[in-house]
């Protein structure tokens, strides 16, 4: 009965960049497709690393500067307390949508099976250990390694 | 003593010597009474005079004030004050003693923050710094490389970590407000609660009318504690439209996805019928979360997403997808007969 024999999907998602507003979309879409019951795996490198970084995960800003979309002038949003003042207002936004905060997600995501990856070369970079990374993380991998995960996956790069 | 004393005198014989023992008690008495009385007479005497004296003067003042009120009728006080009266009313119907203790609570505050901002080193920055508006004319115009270069001066550097500062303490106060303000949100949502339960029977009655397929009054009281979904990506914005049926098998029509085309012609038979082809072997907690599932969308017209399971049933994420791990919120949806779950959460 509509038990349609689809081909296993699968999803690598990787997200490169620290901002709230920049964390979402590969959280979100890495559960939607749990949701639709395609396997994802996320790959954080560089900025991105922030997002499963233990102490910056519940502080990640809303980069207004250089955003054109933000509607503000760049000379404006790089004045200090913006960058937090734009988070706290998105924050505040996605509460009203009952939308969960980064470290809820990530653990929906875990919960869900969705898999995430730390990028090693980054990890390097900023001098971080898997033991400054949230639990939620299976491992810390290279780009060798991400390729061979992504085998037979559609790539997206956020 | 005195009913001894006569005990004793009866007792020794001679009743007169009795007699002549209480007559004296009570002239005693008597004399004591007359006494009172002359002071109270006096005392009516005396309130008389003053009356008598009072009562021109009393006309006068009555006279003087009849005089003063037409004056002030005149200038506008009465209806003023009657204006004031009515005010003082309304105040007195929208505000409860609470507010007006929270009320008090500000004005000491208030009070607090004015003795602070005179402090005679406030008044002294702030005179210093009404001098400088003064002469901001000869200012000059300095540019971001001067504001780099003006930065490297002490004083505003000083100026710079006080400001800081200053924002520190409004952005603690305004985050302290702010958790003020959810704690009194949280009692109301409590208070909603307590007080709910009836309004919640009234909808759920409406809905007893219908031919209602066979849910739980657990999962109907679930629903209706969670209120309905929020707008939003989080959950489905709108209720999807009916879809025709593409497919009938055994006389029960489904849509092009695979969910049931009318959910009013769900049955419990039929679900498990629905579970089987999806490979879902319904056992309790699984029940559970169908019905769940057809209450809300009973309740809200939209069906529930991932996230609306797991906070209605209490049920884990993790627990979910391992009860159906292909698409759980789909597959729940599809054994509900409800259509395709909206949203991205």
């Amino acid at each position: 009965m509509a038990n349609i024999a689809t081909p296993r999907r699968k999803v690598a998602l990787i997200c490169s960049h620290g901002g709230l507003d920049e964390a979402y979309p590969p959280l979100i879409l890495a559960n939607a497709a749990r949701q639709s019951g395609i396997e994802a795996f996320i790959f954080f490198t560089f900025w991105g690393l922030d997002v499963i970084t233990e102490s910056k995960v519940d502080h990640l800003h809303v980069n207004l500067a250089g955003n054109p979309a933000s509607g503000m002038p760049t000379i404006i949003g790089g004045l200090p307390g913006m960058e937090s003042l734009a988070a706290r207002m998105m924050k505040k936004q996605m509460e009203e949508l009952d939308l969960p905060g980064v470290r809820e997600m990530l653990q929906i995501l875990d919960e869900a099976g969705a898999q995430l990856f730390a990028c090693e070369l980054a990890m390097n970079m900023f001098k971080r250990t898997k033991s400054d990374l949230v639990p939620q993380v299976k491992d810390v991998i290279t780009a060798g390694d991400f390729y061979e995960l992504a085998d037979g996956a559609q790539i997206v790069f956020t | 003593m005195q009913t001894q004393d006569a005990d004793k005198g009866h007792g020794q014989g001679g009743s007169p010597a009795v007699n002549g023992q209480g007559m004296e008690a009570v002239l005693a008495r008597m004399d004591a009474m007359q006494e009172q009385m002359a002071y109270l007479v006096r005392r009516q005497q005396k309130q008389e005079e003053l009356f008598a004296e009072m009562t021109p003067i009393a006309k006068e003042i009555l006279a003087a004030a009849t005089e003063r009120f037409g004056e002030l009728e005149k200038e506008g006080a009465i209806a003023f004050a009657k204006e004031l009266l009515l005010v003082t009313r309304k105040v007195i119907q929208h505000y409860g003693p609470e507010d007006v203790r929270q009320f008090g609570d500000a004005v000491v505050k208030i009070l607090d923050t004015v003795r602070a901002i005179t402090q005679p080193e406030v008044l002294a920055i702030v005179d210093q710094a009404g001098i400088v508006l003064q002469q901001a004319d000869s200012a000059e115009p300095i540019g971001i490389m001067g504001m780099v270069r003006a930065s490297r001066n002490e004083d505003v550097q000083k100026g710079m970590a006080v400001m800081m500062e200053m924002l520190k303490h409004v952005g603690h106060a305004a985050k302290a407000m702010a958790e003020s303000r959810k704690e009194s949100d949280s009692r109301k949502a409590r208070l909603a609660k307590a007080l709910g339960p009836k309004r919640q029977k009234k909808v759920l009655g409406t809905e007893r009318a219908e031919p209602a397929p066979a849910v739980t009054a657990w999962a109907k009281k679930e629903v209706a504690d969670m209120g309905p979904p929020t707008a939003g990506c989080a959950v489905p914005g709108e209720a999807p439209k009916a879809e025709p049926a593409e497919v009938v098998m055994d006389g029960v029509g489904f849509t092009k996805d695979g969910h049931l085309a009318d959910p009013k012609a769900w049955t419990r038979d039929l679900a498990v019928t629905i579970a089987a082809a999806q490979s879902v072997d319904l056992d309790s907690p699984k029940w559970k979360i169908i019905e769940f599932a057809r209450a809300d969308f009973e309740a809200h017209g939209a069906s529930p997403n991932v996230r609306r399971i797991t906070m209605g049933t209490g049920i884990a994420t993790k627990e979910l997808y391992a009860m159906f791990p292909k698409a759980p919120a789909r597959t729940v949806a599809k054994i509900a007969g409800i259509p395709k779950p909206a949203g991205c959460i």
